[in-house]
């Protein structure tokens, strides 16, 4: 920093830290802009966030050390540094100090460098002229106690801050257009509803799910709390209506095989599995006019190959080709190639809609997207893992997505409770609430799954509405009816008899002759061991995160929380979104929510998706790599070094120059640390920069 | 004798203030509990699969999931002098189960400790100390066993201190070296006279 040298201030020495070297100077051959840091005059700004900071720095001591550091031309501090009239110091310090770069020394820059972006802005300096001290999350907090540590550590991150901001150049924003399309992965309600609303916003989305039909969890439910209305009545419509949309392009069967890109403008490559069977569409591009899959099950009807429907939860058969049940969407048969023996009989059966192709491959297809939703929903957790609860051990405990579709009229006992022992109805049945959930002994999840209360309520409900006589026990912890009609709910349940008993159920024991079983737990409000003979047990299994989660999101660079499910950008501001712009989270994939909140955070997702794509244009950071032409010796080693395939070499002016292609450059810095002639440049992270922030650090900044 | 009103209790008994007092609670007796047991009491959200779980509870008053309450609130008087504190059979079912990772066996087994050091111990416990001074066994051979293993074949005195009394005294060395049977005969006296 040589410039720094012709600083104004000749600042006092007192630290004693500084060691009797200088900084070496930064070569400033490598700049670009050769004046940079020239005539510096620097404002710092220190926050007290109330007593977050103040509470634990000394602010009056680091206001006095910073007028000490070099190119500082102007020090102030207040209360909230975000408000309006902190952000005004800004803007009027800036005009009446002549400042050329400000830091804030306050919170992460996470939370409040875009405010303090846009008041370096409104104050006359180019947005990037500013240039954040972290003292609360890395200083404040972190050394509550330590007050004179913490007052040191905050004279640190102010000397190096202002080390960068004295560098710190011009940079203008790259606006790069969105393409008017979205990508939606998982057609459970959640997907459904997120592509509906982005479809009937005017915008070309495509709908992806995994298996043969959409509809998702909701679909295997029989009626839904606390309204009790039949979830594929009010789940059909919706099904139907994201066949139809002209805007929607559905692919089912479907996985995302690759992401490139970033927001506003994604290729995605999406596999479609081969299902064996063309639709109508299909067909005629085949030149079969008038053929393909109808859905009239004539296959279905001679396939000799049975398997479990994994739709019934694999309590009803379904054949090598076949459909999950009647109203699936698409009506298009699947094959199941990992059974089909590939006797023939569907095609023959099929005849000449020709709608059957045993040899057919998976395809991949590309689309282009400018955001995208995930909603990849969740699984039922292993619950045989507790196996004191005995489940796939004693045949009449049940889980409780077992129980809907043994209770649901089109499920494959048609409605009729029974046993599965003896198919005979049960007269009294137990409900295990909180079933691997809330359980940190690492087999189970520590969370609660949030739903099991309510649709336990409701089981009850429907065995004493169906059965006669029929007895519900409910094993419970605490009842979560949390829910907008939810204790209203709880209320009406207990009012019709179910009984509660506040336990939790220690282990189930099977009688072999009779397969009844008894019921361990503890009255804890009678403060006595009970030991129940039931019919049944109904486990409200844990949830977590659908298998194929943690392979998706990779995709598409979206984290995980320490549980599996997604991470959002943040958990109450900004739920819906995550840390990589233009991709959204919607529904049970970001964690367990019952339908209400399912479809409340899908609408938000789709209006969170839509906002680029109806801006039509977004602003990336400006922190691409640039190639310092006159250095560049043209060897190309950084081309395939960078992650994102943003580099490349042109010919100019007769030789072999790098060039990057800025809207792909994510400012990762791989090709910057690497070229051995120090030809790149990473704006706003440039080498003289960083340099110049470490000598602040190990040398002091008071030289 | 006040008036029973036909209970079998005495009525002030019945009547007498039962409320919980903050004088009653003793952090310390957490903490310390927490410290000799090892595992976490104050975390415990009173599910009650360890009673559930307990092959004691059925058969008596012991409830495991009380005494992990009192860990929690610092009920150490509570704890210290209720008898029930020695009916654990320490079979870990209720470690085996606990949804929260505790182990209440060891809750238990700390108690019982602190319970020790004050010389409340069951006089059956103490009995049982003495019992291993003498013969090296909590529950030394009889004749009635002596017969069963002659009828199996095998030697009356199984090949412990009971075959080899020699040994005993390397056990009496051991409880010499604690005072534990000095301690058990003490207490034993000062009971029984
Ligand atoms: C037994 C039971 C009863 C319930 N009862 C009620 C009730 O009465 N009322 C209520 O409000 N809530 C109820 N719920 C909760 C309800 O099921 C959920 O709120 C709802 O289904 C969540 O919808 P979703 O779209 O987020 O997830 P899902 O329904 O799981 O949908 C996710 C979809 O994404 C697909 N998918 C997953 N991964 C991928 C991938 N990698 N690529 C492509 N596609 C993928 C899946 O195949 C699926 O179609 C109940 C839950 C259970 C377990
Ligand atoms: S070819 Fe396969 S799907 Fe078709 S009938 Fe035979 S086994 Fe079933
Ligand atoms: S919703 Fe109820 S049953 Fe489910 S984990 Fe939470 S508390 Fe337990
Ligand atoms: S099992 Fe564990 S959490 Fe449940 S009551 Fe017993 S000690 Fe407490
Ligand atoms: S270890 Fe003790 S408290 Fe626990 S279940 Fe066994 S006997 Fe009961």
């Amino acid at each position: 920093m040589a410039e720094k040298k012709t600083r104004k201030e000749p600042a006092a020495k007192k630290d004693t830290k500084k060691p009797v070297s200088k900084a070496t100077p930064a070569p400033a051959a490598t700049s670009p802009d050769k004046e940079l840091g020239k005539g510096a005059r620097i404002g710092v700004y220190i926050c007290h966030c109330g007593t977050n900071i103040a509470g634990s720095v000394d602010i009056l001591a680091v206001q006095e050390y910073a007028k000490t550091l070099p190119n500082v031309a102007h020090v102030d501090n207040y209360q909230y540094m975000c408000s309006t009239p902190g952000q005004k110091k800004i803007e009027e310090g800036i005009k009446e100090h002549k400042l050329t770069g400000i830091v804030v020394a306050a919170c992460s820059p996470r939370l409040h460098e875009p405010t303090f972006r846009t008041a370096t802005k409104t104050g006359g300096l180019n947005p990037f002229r500013f240039e954040m001290a972290n003292i609360r999350e890395q200083g404040s907090w972190v050394h509550m106690h330590d007050r004179e540590g913490a007052t040191a550590k905050a004279k640190d991150a102010i000397r190096i801050a202002v080390a960068k901001a004295a560098l710190l150049q011009d940079l203008v924003p790259k606006s790069v257009p969105v393409t008017k399309a979205a990508l939606v992965v998982g057609a459970g309600v959640a997907g459904m509803q997120a592509a509906l609303d982005l479809a009937n916003a005017g915008i070309k989305t495509y709908l992806v799910e995994k298996s043969p039909t959409i509809g998702g969890r909701m679909s295997q439910l029989d009626k839904t709390f606390p309204t009790l209305d039949c979830s594929q009545c009010i789940l059909t419509p919706k099904m139907v209506d994201v066949g139809r949309n002209p805007n929607i392009e559905l692919m089912t069967y479907s996985e995302i095989e690759e992401v490139e890109g970033y927001i506003g403008n994604f290729d995605v490559t999406i596999r479609k599995k081969a299902r064996g069977v063309l639709t109508p569409a299909e067909a005629e591009a085949r030149g079969i006019v008038g053929g393909g899959c109808n859905g009239c099950g004539d296959c279905d009807t001679v396939c000799p190959v049975i398997k479990p429907n994994p739709f019934e939860m694999g309590m009803k058969p379904r054949k090598a080709i076949y459909i999950y049940h009647p109203q699936v969407v698409p009506l298009i048969y699947t094959v199941d190639f990992d059974s089909c023996v590939k006797c023939g009989l569907c095609v023959e059966a099929c005849g000449e809609k020709k709608a059957i192709d045993l040899e057919m491959k998976d395809e991949f297809v590309k689309v282009k997207v400018g955001t995208a939703i995930l909603a990849l929903g969740y699984d039922i957790f292993p619950i045989e893992k507790k196996d004191e609860w005995g489940y796939q051990k004693f045949e009449n405990v049940v889980t409780s997505l077992e129980f809907e579709r043994l209770i649901c009229a089109s499920g494959p006992t048609g409605g009729h409770l029974v046993r599965p022992s003896d198919g005979k109805t049960p007269k009294k049945v137990a409900f295990l609430l909180c079933a691997g959930s809330r359980d940190n002994t690492g087999v189970g999840k520590p969370y609660c799954s949030r739903f099991c209360c309510m649709y336990s309520l409701k089981h009850a409900h429907q065995i004493i509405e169906k059965i006669p006589g029929c007895q519900p026990y409910i094993f419970y912890m605490d009842i979560r009816s949390f829910g907008k009609m939810y204790e209203e709910f709880y209320y009406r349940i207990q009012d019709e008899g179910a009984k509660f008993i506040r336990g939790r159920v220690s282990n189930i024991l099977e009688d072999p002759e009779t397969k009844n079983l008894y019921v361990m737990a503890d009255d804890t409000l009678l403060d006595r061991p009970m030991k129940l003979e039931v019919d049944m047990v109904v486990l409200a299994a844990a949830v977590q995160p659908s298998a194929d989660t943690d392979r998706t999101r990779k995709l598409f660079g979206v984290s995980c929380s320490l549980d599996g499910w997604l991470l959002e950008a943040h958990p109450k501001l900004n739920p819906c979104g995550t840390t990589t712009a233009g991709v959204f989270l919607a529904g049970v994939c970001q964690g367990p929510k019952d339908i209400p909140d399912t479809v409340a955070s899908a609408e938000g997702a789709a209006s969170a998706a839509s906002i680029p794509i109806h801006m039509g244009e977004v602003e990336l950071e400006p922190y691409f790599a640039q190639c310092i032409e006159e250095k560049c010796a043209g060897c190309g080693m950084c081309v395939n070094l960078c992650p994102y395939q943003a580099l490349s070499l042109v010919e100019k002016e007769g030789r072999k120059v790098m060039q990057v292609t800025e809207a792909k450059c994510k400012g990762c810095g791989t090709c910057g640390g690497f070229c051995p002639g120090g030809a790149i440049w990473m704006q706003h992270f440039a080498t003289p920069q960083i340099v110049a922030q470490i000598d602040a650090f190990l040398l002091g900044g008071e030289q | 004798m006040a008036r029973t009103k036909g209970y079998p209790e005495p009525l002030e008994k019945k009547l007498r203030d039962t409320r919980l007092y903050e004088e009653d609670t003793n952090p310390q007796f957490t903490k310390t509990v927490e410290k000799i047991s090892m595992t976490i009491p104050h975390m415990c959200y009173q599910c009650g699969t360890c009673t559930a779980s307990c092959p004691s509870a059925p058969r008596s008053s012991y409830r495991i999931r009380k005494f992990v309450r009192r860990a929690l609130l610092g009920l150490e008087e509570e704890a210290l002098t209720d008898p029930d504190l020695w009916l654990c059979t320490t079979c870990y079912s209720c470690t085996d189960r606990c949804p929260r990772d505790i182990a209440p066996t060891d809750v238990i087994m700390a108690m019982r400790n602190l319970a020790a050091k004050r010389d409340i111990v069951p006089v059956n416990f103490l009995k049982t100390v003495q019992a291993i001074y003498t013969t090296g066994h909590g529950v030394p051979n009889n004749d009635v066993n002596r017969a069963a293993r002659k009828k199996l074949g095998l030697n009356p005195e199984p090949p412990t201190t009971h075959g080899f009394p020699k040994y005993v005294k390397g056990i009496q060395y051991i409880l010499d070296y604690f005072g534990l049977k000095q301690r058990a005969d003490k207490i034993i006296k000062e009971r029984e006279g």
